[in-house]
C-alpha cells in the first residue's frame, strides 16, 4: 500500500494554485496574450506586468478554496492507487 | 549660483579665459631611501622640482597601496620619513608634513594649478594608506588635524571653489576630504564639519560637475560629482545626528545630490542608495524633520527615475538598482519614522472634524445635508500627506510591477491619498484597449480596489460621530477611472481577457462595498440614521459607477464554454450582486436555469480531464446554485430541450460522479434543501434527508461498471419529478400502503421517493428493452432501502414495499425476496449525523444565510430594533413647502422634492396639509408643462392624489397608506422599466380619485399574475415597502385590520409569510411591518387578540432551523408582550399569556 501523501502546507497550496491559475489563464486567453505581446507598447517590464496582472486574480480565492482546487489532483492520484 | 562665470578668488576673468591650461606630465624617480624621500618633499619654490618630488611620492604611494604590494622596505621608508617630519609637540597647532604644506601654500600663492592639485592627490593617498594600520593612525590623525588649521582650510576652500573646468584640482581635494572625514572611524568628522564653510565649500556646485562624454564614466577616473557625492556620503556616515541634521538642511546640497542621479555610474548609485538607507532612513537618532528635508518631492521623484535606470549590469545574486531604489522608496514612503509619511485620518480629509457636534434635531431633520462638508470633496480632497500627494503622479504604475506596488503600499498606509490621486490624475482613462499599458493599469486598479478599508474609516479604535464623505469612500471602492461607461465597454469587449479583467475588478469592488455597507450599519454608531443614510447613498453612488446587472449577465453569457476560469469569475460577480445589491440584481429578468444546465451538462459529461478543472467548474456551479436560490423562478424539475434529465437529477448525478476529494458540501446542502422543500424526503428530526439516496447512489456507482450505472438515472429522474410535482399523492399512497399492511404501521414513515419508485417500477418492468435497467435496479434498490432503514425509516413498511418491488425485479432464483431489505448498512460517503447538524443544514436556506450567529434564545431588544426598525419615511418636513419651487422638474421628481410635498398630506396640522395640496397642484402643473419624459404619468398621479385629498384633509390627515402609496408609486411611474409600471398605470387610469379606506394594488399584486416576467417577489417586496411606510397611526392600523372581502390585510400578510418559497429578506419585511405595528398605540394588543400573533410567531419559530431567524421571532414575541395592554391580553387569554 502506498504511504499516505502528506497534506501540502499553506505556502505550497498557494504556489500550486498560482501555477494552476496561470496555466488556466494562459490557456483561455492565448489569442489575446499573443496580440498583447505584439502590441507597440510591449517592452521593458511589460512581461512582468502581464504575469503579475494575470496571477493577481488568485486573490479572489480564499485559501480554503485554493486548497480545495489544488488538492483535487492529489485525490485523483490516490484514487488511482487504491483503485 | 552662477555656473558659467564662476572662478577662483584670484585672477582676472579676461586673463584667465584666454589662458590655456597645459598639463605637462611631471617627471618622477623611484624612491629607495628615507633621505631621498625627505629631499624630494623638501620645500622648493621651483615648480618643476616640486612636482617632480610630489609625482615621485605619488608613484611610491600608489605602489604601496596596490593590493599585491608586500614591500616592507617602502613602508619602513615611509614610516621613518613620517617620524622625522613629525612636529616636536603634538598639539592642535602642530603642523604635520610642514614642507608639503608649504609647497601647497606656495603653489596657491603663485597660482600653480598643478601643485594645487598634486598636494591633495598625495595627501588623499597617504591618508588612505595610513588608515590601514593601527601603527600609522597617529600620523594620519596629525595630518588631518593639520588640514583643519586656518592656512590649510583656506587652501582647501580655494581648491574646492576652483574653476568648474578644473576638476583635476577639485576631485583630489574631495577625495582627500573623504579620507579625512572617515579617518579612524570619523575621529575628526565633528571638527571638520565645524569648519564647513571651507570644507563643504561649493559642494552643491561640485556635485553638478558631471562626467561628459559618450562613453560611461571610468571607474578609475571618477568625476568631480562622483567624488563630491562620495564625500557627502562619508559625512552622512560619520557625522553625529545634530551635525547631520544641519548638513541635510542645506537645500542646495540636498537638491544637487540627486539631480543627476540617472546619469551616475552604477556603483555610485548603489553607494548613494545604500548610504541614504543606512545613514538617513534607518538612523533612529536622526530627527524626523531632518529626514523629511532630504526626502522632499523632488528627491523622491528623482529616486523613482531609477526604476528606468539603464546603465546597470548587476552581478549574479546582486539586486538591480531598480530593486534597491524600490526598497529605499518603500521604506521612505511607508514608514512613518522616515519623515515622509504623516498620520492621516483615513477617509476623513484634513480640516474636517468627524466628531463635530451637530444638534440631534438638525441631524434628524436634514439627515446628511446637516453635515456641511459631506458633499465638499467631490472635486478636490485636502490631504495631510502633501509631499506624497505631489510625488505620486510621477510614478508610472501601469508600466512596472514595482511602481504599482509602491503606489498601492502608499495608499495602504495613507488611505486619504486614494481619492486625491485619482482626482488629480484624470488624464489616464480605463477605456479598454488590448495593450500592455491597459493591462498594467487594470492590474494597478485591481490592487487599489483590493486594499482594505481603513479601520473605522478613520484609522482610530472606534467610529467617529459622523460618516465619512461618501465621495471619498466610493473613490476607494471604484476609483474614478472605473466609471460606468468604461467598465461596461470593457465587459462587452470582444477580447475575452479585457472582459475578464473588468469582471475581476468588479468582484473585488463589490466585496469591498459589502464591507463598507456593514461598517455603515455597525451597531456602535451613535447617529444611526445618518450613518444608514450615508450607507444608502454609498450604494446609490456605486450603482451609478458600476455597469448594470444586464451588462454583467450579457458578458457572462458570451464567455466560451471552455473558459472555466472566466466563467467562474463572471458567475461569482453575479452571485455577489444578488447578495450585496439584491435591489439591483432582482431588477433584471435573469433566468439562471439555462446557464445552470450548461454547467451541469459539462460537469456530468465529465469533459474535464483535469480534476482541478472539475473543482473550478464546481465553483461556478455553486455560484449559479446560489443565484438560483435568490431568484424564485428556478424550475428544478422541468426537463428542458437540451437535457435528458431535470436540473435536480443532473445535480445529483454531478455529485455522485465527482472525483474523489472534490468538496461537495454546498451542492449537497442545496440538493437537500430542494428535496425537503419539494417533500421528496421526510422532514422530521433525525432523518438525514436526501443523503440516503445520495449515499445509495454513490455506493452503487462505485461498485458498478460505468455502463450499467447509467441505466438507473432516467428511472430515478422520472420518480423524482413525479414526486416533486405531486407530493401529496405519494403521501396518500403511503397511507394506503400502511393501511394495507396493518394497524401497527400507523406511525411508520418512509421517503415519498420510495413510494414513487414502487409505483413506477411495474411500468418499466413491462417496457421493451429495459431489462438492463431492471437488472441495475435489482442491485440498487436493496441498498437504497437498507440505507433508508439505517436512517430511521420504518423497517416493516420498507420490507412490505420491497416485497412488492421484488415481483418486478429480475429475481428468478428468489435471492432478493429471501434476503429482503439488508440490515446494518452504514454510511461511508456521507456523514450521517441524524441530530442537529444534518437537520440544520437541511432546512436552513443553504445560500441565503451565511451561518448567522447561533442564538438559541430571543433576540436582544436593541438588536431587534436594529434589524426590524424602519425610519418613518413620511416624516413631516415643512421646509418641503418652499424648497421645491426653485428646483428643476428633474430634481423635483428624481430627488424627492415632490415626495416630501406629498408626505405633508399626512401632517397633523390642517394648514400644512392645505398648503401642501396647493403646492402639489402647482408642482403638477409645472411638471405637465415641462419636457420631463414621464410628465403625463407623474401629473396624473399627483392630480388624482390631489383630487382624493381635496375634501378629506380639512378635518383629518390623509391616511398614511394612501400617502405612502403615492410616494412609492411616484418612483414607479418615472421608471418605465419597473415591473410595476403596468399595474400602477392601470390603477391610475381607473378613475379620478381613490377610495381612501381601500389600500391600492394589494389584490393586484398578491392575487394576480405579475404581468412582467418572474417578478412576483419583486412586486411583493414593493408592496410591503409601501405598507410599512404607510403604517404610522392608530387610524392607519384600523385600515390594516378592517374586515374585508378577502379577509383583513394583516391576515393576508401573515399568510404570505407562510409561503415556503419566500426568502428571508421578504420574510423580514413582513416582520418589519409587524414591528411597526407594535410601535403604535393598541397595535400589539390588536395583533394578539385579533390575529393570534403570539401563536403565529411561536409556530414560525418552531418551524425555523436557522437559529438567527428563530431568535428574530422570539425577540418579536417579547416586543409584542412588552408593548401590549398586558392586563387585557392576560384576561383575553385566560391567563395563557404572560403567566
Amino acid at each position: 500500500m502506498a504511504p499516505p501523501q502528506p497534506t501540502p502546507g499553506p505556502s505550497q497550496v498557494a504556489a500550486d494554485f498560482t501555477a494552476y491559475y496561470l496555466q488556466r489563464a494562459t490557456h483561455e486567453f492565448a489569442e489575446d496574450l499573443d496580440r498583447v505581446r505584439a502590441a507597440a507598447d510591449f517592452k521593458h517590464d511589460a512581461l512582468a506586468v502581464l504575469v503579475h496582472a494575470l496571477q493577481q486574480g488568485t486573490a479572489l480565492f480564499a485559501p480554503a478554496e485554493q486548497r480545495r482546487i489544488v488538492t483535487a489532483t492529489a485525490a485523483k492520484g490516490r484514487q488511482a492507487v487504491s483503485g | 549660483m552662477g555656473k558659467r562665470f564662476s572662478h577662483g578668488p584670484d585672477g582676472g576673468i579676461g586673463a584667465r579665459k584666454r589662458q590655456k591650461v597645459v598639463h605637462e606630465a611631471p617627471t618622477s624617480e623611484e624612491i629607495t631611501a628615507n633621505r631621498q624621500l625627505q629631499q624630494l618633499l623638501s620645500f622648493t619654490q621651483d615648480p618643476v622640482r616640486a612636482r617632480h618630488g610630489l609625482q615621485s611620492f605619488k608613484v611610491f604611494l600608489d605602489e604601496l597601496l596596490s593590493p599585491d604590494s608586500k614591500d616592507g622596505d617602502r613602508l619602513r621608508i615611509l614610516t621613518s620619513y613620517l617620524e622625522a617630519a613629525r612636529p616636536a609637540e603634538d598639539n592642535e597647532h602642530a603642523v604635520y608634513l610642514p614642507d608639503l604644506m608649504q609647497i601647497w601654500s606656495h603653489g596657491g600663492q603663485v597660482g600653480n594649478d598643478n601643485i594645487m592639485s598634486a598636494v591633495p592627490v598625495v595627501l588623499a593617498l597617504l591618508l588612505k594608506l595610513l588608515s590601514q594600520s593601527l601603527d600609522t593612525v597617529r600620523y594620519g590623525l596629525g595630518i588631518c588635524r593639520t588640514l583643519l588649521q586656518k592656512r590649510q582650510q583656506e587652501l582647501i576652500a580655494r581648491n574646492l571653489s576652483a574653476d568648474k573646468g578644473k576638476a583635476f584640482i577639485i576631485s583630489p581635494t574631495l577625495r582627500m576630504l573623504k579620507e579625512a572625514i572617515s579617518f579612524d572611524g570619523g575621529a575628526i568628522a565633528r571638527p571638520l564639519f565645524r569648519a564647513r564653510a571651507s570644507m563643504f565649500k561649493s559642494l552643491a556646485r561640485n556635485m553638478g560637475i558631471v562626467h561628459i562624454g559618450d562613453e560611461a564614466e571610468d571607474i578609475r577616473r571618477p568625476s568631480a560629482r562622483t567624488n563630491a557625492v562620495l564625500f557627502f556620503l562619508s559625512a552622512l556616515k560619520f557625522l553625529q545626528p545634530e551635525a547631520k541634521k544641519e548638513l541635510l538642511s542645506q537645500r542646495d546640497i540636498v537638491a544637487a545630490l540627486t539631480r543627476d542621479i540617472k546619469q551616475d555610474p552604477a556603483y555610485l548609485v548603489r553607494e548613494l542608495l545604500d548610504g541614504l538607507r543606512s545613514h538617513v532612513l534607518l538612523d533612529d537618532k536622526l530627527p524626523r524633520d531632518a529626514k523629511s528635508s532630504l526626502l522632499n518631492t523632488s528627491t523622491l521623484t528623482r529616486l523613482s527615475a531609477l526604476y528606468q535606470y539603464r546603465l546597470d549590469t548587476p552581478a549574479e545574486n546582486q539586486p538591480s538598482i531598480a530593486d534597491l531604489a524600490h526598497n529605499v522608496l518603500m521604506a521612505a514612503c511607508t514608514n512613518p519614522a522616515c519623515g515622509v509619511l504623516r498620520q492621516d485620518a483615513g477617509f476623513y480629509p484634513r480640516e474636517i472634524d468627524p466628531n463635530a457636534a451637530i444638534p440631534t434635531a438638525e441631524l434628524e431633520d436634514l439627515g446628511l445635508e446637516a453635515i456641511v462638508w459631506m458633499n465638499k470633496f467631490k472635486m478636490e480632497v485636502s490631504v495631510r500627506n502633501y509631499t506624497l500627494a505631489n510625488f505620486l503622479p510621477n510614478l508610472r504604475p501601469w508600466s512596472s510591477v514595482r511602481q504599482s506596488e509602491l503606489l498601492t503600499s502608499i495608499f495602504k498606509v495613507a488611505p486619504e491619498l486614494v481619492a486625491n490621486y485619482f482626482l488629480t490624475n484624470k488624464s489616464f482613462t480605463f477605456e479598454p484597449k488590448l495593450s500592455a499599458t491597459w493591462i498594467g493599469y487594470a492590474a494597478f486598479l485591481f490592487n487599489t480596489v483590493t486594499l482594505p478599508l481603513p479601520d473605522h474609516f478613520c484609522r482610530a479604535p472606534s467610529f467617529p460621530e459622523l460618516p465619512p464623505p461618501t465621495s471619498i469612500v466610493i473613490d476607494s471602492i471604484l476609483p474614478l477611472p472605473l466609471n460606468q461607461k468604461a467598465l461596461a465597454r470593457s465587459l462587452a469587449h470582444k477580447s475575452n481577457m479585457i472582459s475578464f479583467f473588468a469582471t475581476r475588478i468588479l468582484v473585488v469592488a463589490i466585496e469591498k462595498l459589502d464591507v463598507a455597507i456593514k461598517m455603515h450599519h455597525d451597531p456602535s454608531h451613535s447617529n444611526k440614521t445618518v450613518w444608514a443614510e450615508a450607507g444608502r447613498r454609498l450604494v446609490d453612488e456605486f450603482c451609478q459607477r458600476s455597469p448594470g446587472i444586464k451588462e454583467m449577465i450579457n458578458a457572462y453569457r458570451s464567455i466560451p464554454e471552455g473558459d472555466i476560469l472566466h466563467r467562474e469569475a463572471a458567475s461569482r460577480l453575479l452571485r455577489l450582486c444578488y447578495e450585496v445589491l439584491p435591489q439591483v440584481a432582482l431588477m433584471a429578468k435573469f433566468d439562471v436555469s439555462a446557464l445552470l444546465e450548461t454547467s451541469l451538462r459539462r460537469l456530468s459529461a465529465q469533459e474535464l480531464d483535469d480534476p482541478r478543472d472539475f473543482a473550478l467548474s464546481l465553483k461556478e456551479l455553486e455560484n449559479l446554485l446560489a443565484i438560483a436560490g435568490y431568484s424564485p423562478g428556478m424550475r428544478w424539475f422541468a426537463v428542458s430541450e437540451g437535457l435528458s434529465l431535470s436540473p435536480f437529477t443532473m445535480l445529483l448525478k454531478v455529485c455522485v460522479d465527482a472525483p474523489h476529494g472534490v468538496a461537495l458540501e454546498t451542492i449537497r446542502e442545496v440538493l437537500n434543501f430542494v428535496a425537503l422543500e419539494q417533500q421528496l424526503v421526510p422532514a422530521h428530526d433525525g432523518h438525514p434527508g436526501l443523503l440516503v439516496l445520495l449515499e445509495a447512489l454513490q455506493a452503487y456507482v462505485r461498485l458498478s461498471s460505468s455502463d450499467s450505472s447509467t441505466q438507473i438515472w432516467a428511472f430515478l429522474d422520472n420518480c423524482l419529478t413525479r414526486c416533486a410535482n405531486a407530493p401529496v399523492k405519494y403521501i396518500e399512497k403511503m397511507q394506503e400502503t400502511k393501511q394495507e399492511g396493518g394497524q401497527d404501521l400507523a406511525a411508520a414513515v418512509v421517503s415519498p421517493i420510495v413510494v414513487a419508485m414502487l409505483e413506477q417500477l411495474p411500468f418499466i418492468a413491462t417496457k421493451e428493452g429495459e431489462q438492463a435497467t431492471i437488472k441495475a435496479l435489482g442491485r440498487f434498490l436493496p441498498k437504497f432501502l437498507g440505507l433508508s432503514a439505517t436512517a430511521g425509516e420504518s423497517r416493516p413498511l420498507l420490507e412490505l414495499m420491497f416485497s412488492r418491488m421484488v415481483a418486478h425485479l429480475a429475481d428468478s432464483k428468489g435471492k432478493l425476496a429471501k434476503s429482503g431489505v439488508p440490515r446494518g448498512l452504514s454510511f461511508t460517503y456521507n456523514p450521517l449525523s441524524p441530530t442537529a447538524e444534518t437537520r440544520a443544514g437541511g432546512t436552513k436556506d443553504p445560500v441565503g444565510s451565511k451561518g448567522g450567529a447561533k442564538v438559541s434564545t430571543a433576540m436582544d431588544p436593541e438588536i431587534l430594533e436594529d434589524t426590524l426598525h424602519v425610519p418613518d419615511g413620511l416624516e413631516a418636513d415643512n421646509s418641503g413647502l418652499v424648497k421645491w419651487s426653485t428646483k428643476t422638474v428633474d430634481e423635483l421628481v428624481d430627488e424627492g422634492y415632490v415626495s416630501s410635498l406629498v408626505a405633508l398630506l399626512a401632517s397633523e396640522h390642517a394648514s400644512i396639509r392645505k398648503e401642501a395640496l396647493v403646492n402639489i397642484l402647482k408642482a403638477a402643473a409645472k411638471i405637465k408643462q415641462s419636457e420631463y419624459e414621464e410628465k403625463e404619468q407623474v401629473w396624473l398621479l399627483l392630480s388624482e392624489l390631489a383630487e382624493t385629498a381635496r375634501d378629506k384633509i380639512n378635518d383629518e390627515p390623509l391616511p398614511s397608506p394612501i400617502v405612502s402609496f403615492a410616494v412609492h408609486a411616484l418612483h414607479v411611474v418615472r421608471d418605465p422599466t419597473s415591473s410595476l409600471y403596468p399595474k400602477v398605470n392601470a390603477f391610475l387610469t381607473r378613475g379620478p380619485c381613490w377610495i381612501v379606506d381601500r389600500l391600492p394594488l394589494v389584490d393586484e399584486i398578491l392575487l394576480e399574475e405579475p404581468a412582467v416576467g418572474d417578478t412576483y417577489y419583486t412586486q411583493t417586496s414593493w408592496l410591503l415597502g409601501y405598507l410599512i411606510d404607510g403604517l404610522r397611526t392608530p387610524h392607519d392600523l384600523e385600515l390594516f385590520h378592517k374586515k374585508r372581502a378577502r379577509g383583513p390585510l394583516f391576515e393576508r400578510i401573515l399568510a404570505l409569510a407562510a409561503n415556503p418559497y419566500m426568502r428571508l429578506p421578504l420574510r423580514t419585511q413582513v416582520l418589519r411591518l409587524l414591528y411597526r405595528a407594535t410601535g403604535i398605540e393598541g397595535g400589539s394588543t390588536t395583533l394578539t387578540t385579533r390575529f393570534g400573533i403570539v401563536n403565529w410567531l411561536e409556530a414560525r419559530e418552531a418551524g425555523c432551523a436557522d437559529p438567527s431567524e428563530a431568535a428574530l421571532y422570539g425577540g418579536l414575541r417579547g416586543r409584542i408582550w412588552a408593548t401590549c395592554d398586558q392586563d387585557r391580553v392576560r384576561s383575553w387569554s385566560k391567563g395563557g399569556l404572560g403567566s
